[in-house]
């Protein structure tokens, strides 16, 4: 969909940029208060492309776009109607561009994969358990049935950049279809196929000045130069949009920015990468022969971040050197070794996760992984937690300094995991014994049973800051909200929650937002989640008249703060000494937008303890599964 | 519709009347908007109106338009000028 296309259908539908008093979104939905709804034309704001549905709450006109989906028409629309955002602007954004550029990567990262995962975990378990099939079975991979099932098997991983192209013009806002193409044109037939080894050293040369030189070479299997480039193309397509007249816009955009892309593709992203990974062969091999097993140990450790960053296409090479030199294949056993320990991690996850999605997503992961696929578990989830990744190269670490020094060997190359095994077996020619198929399935023990432990003990659930949540604000002891002594918030007029009697004089983030209100006073604090929640924290009861006194900001208004982030601080003691009750309402203020605000917790609690809930209004329609 | 009326609580408009003047606002189809120094804010939102940062001599233009929009005077006018 053409999100100004969206807007614009939007704003007529209402009436016109002079109907709106003020805009915002949530969510999912664009929050519209309107001058005059006799000029609303319902109908034909339903008929809007990408419009899920339409109702008024609570004084405003909420139309339904779902996530991802209305910050971008609202970035429109705002701009259409030429004004500026209320207060539920995509605090999102301005949180993440306060992140550190590895984290927004990671983020990013998380963003392009987690709508594609569907499609990969389960190729990756069936294509994992098909290969390995065909080494158990002789004459298998010959059969038509064989090309039945990689067909089905292979198809998602083969064009895998077409996928993460797709979800990553999605994800930066650009067209879809145009993100589609850049994929395509990335894995072209025409090109040389990145993992053809060798091959990709003579592909032909397009030009080259000096060491500079592009040679027409694919990017299968690749991820970050396909997000690169997608990236590229969306920040050109959203630019000219902007600049070039309708009526040339379908020709001018779509052609200049895929063009653009492409360039930046193989002119730019291609020879750094080339490079890249003529520098990792190079490391690896030498990294390899190492002894002591530290050469395992590294390799084991490093091979994981390899894969992410898309420079691990040639290690066949070192491969088929060890075979073709007359020994065993050393490198197989230590891939095996970061590969299991990966799925490992990811096992460890769906293990502790109690995020059913998560769970739903690990376990599929986490067994394709153990069959040599771990794009899965790396990227569904893995890099996307952070700590199970690390946890993952820790086991690769483990398991490849066992191997390394066990000097485990296999026969052959382009399996790796539970199938590794029929590679390793007793082979006389390169001097196998049987140790060396026990040595490598101890290998893989050890570099799961590493792996696991340590993400177990050090993956969290993410302290879960769910959008729907309220979390403590104060330590103290909780309390109804009729049971404050101030009719104003006991009867609920400044919105629904509850109350704290602090134990002590700090005040911090309830959620991931923004600061929207604080009092020149700073006895009370107001704030605004991701979701379009707005608490207020009213320090004591008719602190208002301290004008100030005893209390400290610590942040000013419009700041994006973070969970758990100190908001105020003040003096407990001397303002209940001045006669105050010190009883402090944490109130959603927008209460009437939500179906209900469930009070999760009484007694007791902590900062950052779940203590409210809001229920949306009615069932959302379906969004895209993650 | 609108009046303007001049802020008589020697507190301005902190939390509690801010309260009640978001809960009247919100008993009304009409847009109710407060405007104080220059800045404008829809009075069925409790951190909009708290936002304008009113103080005592303040004045403040209240206006309401739509269907409701003399109900809404009416109402509005009371609850400003009893708690205010």
């Amino acid at each position: 969909m053409d999100y100004r296309v969206s807007a614009q259908g939007v704003l007529d539908a209402i009436g016109g940029k002079e109907n709106i008093v003020s805009a915002a979104h949530c969510a999912t939905r664009l929050r519209l208060v309107i001058a005059d709804n006799g000029k609303v034309n319902k109908e034909k704001l339903e008929n809007v492309d990408g419009v899920k549905g339409v109702f008024e709450a609570s004084g405003q006109l909420q139309v339904i776009f779902g996530t991802g989906t209305v910050n971008k028409v609202f970035e429109q629309f705002t701009e259409l109607a030429g004004i500026e955002g209320g207060s539920k602007e995509d605090v999102k954004k301005a949180a993440a561009s306060k992140q550190n550029i590895f984290l927004r990567l990671i983020k990013t990262l998380g963003d392009v994969f987690v709508p594609i995962l569907p499609a990969i975990v389960a190729s990756g378990l069936l294509m994992g358990l098909l290969e390995g099939l065909t080494k158990v079975i002789p004459g298998m991979a010959g059969s038509n049935w064989y090309t039945f099932f990689h067909l089905m098997s292979s198809a998602a991983l083969t064009f895998l950049p077409i996928l993460i192209a797709v979800s990553s013009a999605r994800a930066f806002g650009g067209n879809m279809f145009l993100g589609a193409v850049v994929g395509m044109i990335m894995i072209h037939p025409d090109l040389v196929n990145a993992w053809s080894g060798d091959a990709v050293n003579t592909a032909p040369v397009l030009f080259s000045i000096g060491a500079y030189s592009v040679r027409l070479v694919g990017y299968q299997g690749h991820v970050i130069p396909v997000i690169l480039s997608v990236w590229v193309m969306c920040f050109v397509e959203k630019k000219l949009h902007k600049v070039v007249p309708e009526i040339l816009d379908l020709f001018v955009v779509p052609l200049a920015s895929v063009l653009a892309a492409g360039a930046v593709a193989l002119l730019v992203v291609g020879p750094i990468f080339g490079q890249l990974e003529t520098w990792v062969l190079q490391g690896a091999s030498w990294l390899i022969s190492v002894p002591f097993g530290i050469g395992g140990f590294l390799v084991g450790a490093v091979y994981a971040p390899t894969v992410v960053a898309g420079v691990h296409h040639m290690y066949n090479i070192i491969e088929q050197g060890f075979l073709s030199n007359g020994g065993a294949n050393i490198w197989m056993p230590i891939a095996t070794a970061a590969n299991v320990a990966q799925g490992a991690a990811a096992l460890a996850v769906a293990l502790k996760s109690k995020n059913k999605k998560v769970k739903a997503m690990a376990v599929p992961a986490a067994l394709s992984a153990y069959m040599g696929i771990t794009e899965p578990a790396i990227f569904g989830v893995n890099v996307r937690y952070r700590k199970p990744f690390i946890a993952g190269m820790i086991g690769g670490a483990v398991g490849g300094l066992y191997a390394a020094l066990m000097q485990v060997g296999a026969s052959a190359y382009g399996v790796t995991g539970l199938f590794g095994i029929l590679i390793t077996v007793p082979n006389s020619e390169l001097g196998l014994g049987v140790w060396n198929i026990v040595n490598y399935i101890i290998t893989i023990l050890i570099a799961s049973a590493a792996a696991f432990i340590v993400s177990f003990i050090w993956y969290k659930d993410e302290a879960a800051c769910e959008k729907d949540k309220v979390y403590s604000p104060l330590r103290g002891k909780a309390m109804p909200l009729s049971e404050v002594k101030d009719e104003t918030f006991a009867g609920g007029v400044l919105g629904r929650g509850f109350a704290v009697l602090p134990e002590v004089g700090k005040v911090v983030a309830p959620f991931n937002g923004k600061v929207t209100t604080l009092f020149e006073t700073k006895h009370a604090i107001g704030l605004t989640n991701e979701a379009g929640v707005e608490v207020l924290i009213h320090v004591g009861l008719n602190t208002v008249a301290l004008e100030g006194k005893y209390f400290t900001a610590l942040v000013k208004e419009g700041d994006t703060v973070q969970k758990g982030q100190a908001l105020l601080s003040f003096d407990l003691k001397a303002i209940a000494a001045e006669g105050y009750d010190v009883t402090t309402p944490v109130v959603v203020t927008n209460a009437d937008d939500y179906a209900a605000v469930d009070c999760l917790s009484t007694g007791k609690v902590a900062f950052g303890d779940a203590v409210l809930a809001v229920r949306e209004k009615e069932a959302e329609p379906a969004e895209a599964t993650a | 519709m609108s009046f303007e009326y001049v802020i008589k609580d020697s507190l301005g408009i902190h939390a509690r009347p801010a309260g009640l003047v978001v809960a009247e606002a919100k008993k009304y189809q009409s847009a109710v908007t407060v405007e104080a120094k220059g800045k404008k804010a829809d009075a069925k939102r409790i951190f909009a109106v708290m936002s304008l940062g009113v103080k005592c001599g303040d004045t403040v233009i209240v206006t309401c338009e739509g269907a409701d929009a003399e109900a809404a005077y009416v109402g509005m006018k009371a609850v400003i000028e009893s708690n205010l």
